[in-house]
Order: structure tokens, then C-alpha cells, then sequence
């Protein structure tokens, strides 16, 4: 199967937009829903953001395998932390932390999500096209862009949002209030 | 304050990517990893709190 840079691209900054609409939701679970995250939710959210960095530099400088072998490294210690909070709630009778999403906790589709990144990342890496000719076009698509943007912002968010959270002291273990503001 | 330095972190890199700044983008990368390694240690509690 022949995959072209462009479409390439195309995809990297489609996932960033699917990494975008999860810290987003997770930002609804937090404010809506009023459910804090506890330290190894934050560890999972900074591993969605690290999981975004390949696909950047793919958008910016062309589809290189170096970068996908970036998400998989970011989707393994996002899928250590979240298997790690899978384990520690999953004695029967356990209710688990935070409301469950289609009968899921958050945690445990975190969990799924990372390994999805991580075969997502094996299949890109057996198309060897789109490391071939031509990188990318001169000027970026509003497409690729704007997912790139849209990530950033979102990450900046998530660490202003942390630091309400925690203060200037480590975050508690059990959150039930923005430190900053008490 | 950990994460809001973890979160900075991947964010700058980002950034750094964007402007095309590449390398100095994967050494935050790696540091921020090694750093969030660090976090996960440190909350990370070595037993399991079973209920029987």
C-alpha cells in the first residue's frame, strides 16, 4: 500500500485533533462533572501530550520513522502509568476512581487508547512511501496547522489547570480542591 | 507543581517542533519523559490497597 507524504501528514494531524478531543473531554470531566484528577490522571494526560510530539514534527518537517518510534515510547509509559491505576482498582467490589464512561473508567480508556497509538505507529512504520521524495508541501495546510495549535493550547491549559490544582506543593494524592485558591 | 512543569515542558517542545528547532524538541522530549518517570515514582505507592 502506497501512502503519500501528504496523506501522511494528513493522519499525523488527524491524530492531534483526536488528542486534542481527549484532553478536551477530560477538561469537561473536570469542570462539568466536577472530578479532580488525582496525580496518575495528570501523569496520563502529560503522556497524551507527549504522545503529540512525533506527529508535530512529522506535520513540520515530513513523515520520518524516527518520530513514530516518539509516540511509541510516549504510548508505553502512558500505558504503564494507566495499566498501573487499571491494577490498583481492580479488586472485585472496587468502585474505582471517577465516574465510568460506556462502563469504562477513564483510566481504562486511557489504557486503550495508548495501545491503540502504539499499533497505529507499527502499521505507519510498515508504510515506508511516505518517507520517500518530496517531504511535504512549502505551506502548511489550515488542516495541519490548526491541529498543531489546537494541541499546544490545550497542553498550556492542562499546565495552568495543574498548577490550580496543586499550588506550589506536590498535587495530593486524593484531589478535592484547587490549592491555589483555598 | 510537578505537572504544571511536566505539561510545560511538552508544550515548549512543541513548540520548539513548530518552529523547527528539532533537536532541541526531542531533548525536552526525552527529559520530559525521564522527568514524568520521576513523578510516577514519587506517587506511585509500592502496595496495592486491597480491601480484605
Amino acid at each position: 500500500m502506497q501512502l503519500r507524504p501528504g496523506f501522511a501528514i494528513t493522519l499525523n494531524a488527524l491524530a492531534l485533533y483526536a488528542l486534542s478531543g481527549l484532553l478536551a473531554a477530560a477538561f469537561v470531566w473536570q469542570f462539568a462533572l466536577d472530578e479532580l484528577p488525582c496525580p496518575l490522571c495528570l501523569l496520563q494526560r502529560v503522556a497524551f501530550t507527549a504522545l503529540a510530539i512525533g506527529p508535530v514534527l512529522n506535520i513540520v518537517r515530513g513523515p520520518q520513522p524516527r518520530n513514530y518510534g516518539l509516540v511509541i515510547i510516549a504510548a508505553v509509559f502512558g500505558a504503564i502509568v494507566s495499566g498501573r491505576q487499571v491494577l490498583l482498582h481492580i479488586v472485585p467490589g472496587d468502585p474505582g476512581f471517577g465516574s465510568p464512561v460506556l462502563g469504562l473508567h477513564l483510566y481504562t480508556w486511557a489504557f486503550v487508547v495508548f495501545a491503540a497509538a502504539i499499533v497505529a505507529s507499527a502499521v505507519m512504520l510498515m508504510l515506508p512511501a511516505q518517507f520517500e521524495g518530496e517531504k511535504r508541501d512549502a505551506r502548511l495546510s489550515w488542516f495541519a496547522q490548526g491541529a498543531v495549535y489546537l494541541i499546544i493550547t490545550l497542553t498550556l491549559l492542562n499546565a495552568f489547570s495543574a498548577f490550580a490544582q496543586c499550588g506550589l506543593q506536590s498535587c495530593p494524592g486524593d484531589p478535592v480542591r484547587y490549592e491555589l485558591f483555598s | 507543581m510537578e505537572f504544571f512543569l511536566a505539561f510545560f515542558n511538552f508544550a515548549l517542545a512543541m513548540w520548539l517542533a513548530w518552529r523547527g528547532q528539532e533537536r532541541l524538541a526531542l531533548y525536552l522530549f526525552f527529559v520530559g519523559l525521564i522527568f514524568s518517570a520521576s513523578i510516577y515514582m514519587r506517587h506511585a505507592t509500592s502496595a496495592l490497597p486491597l480491601t480484605f
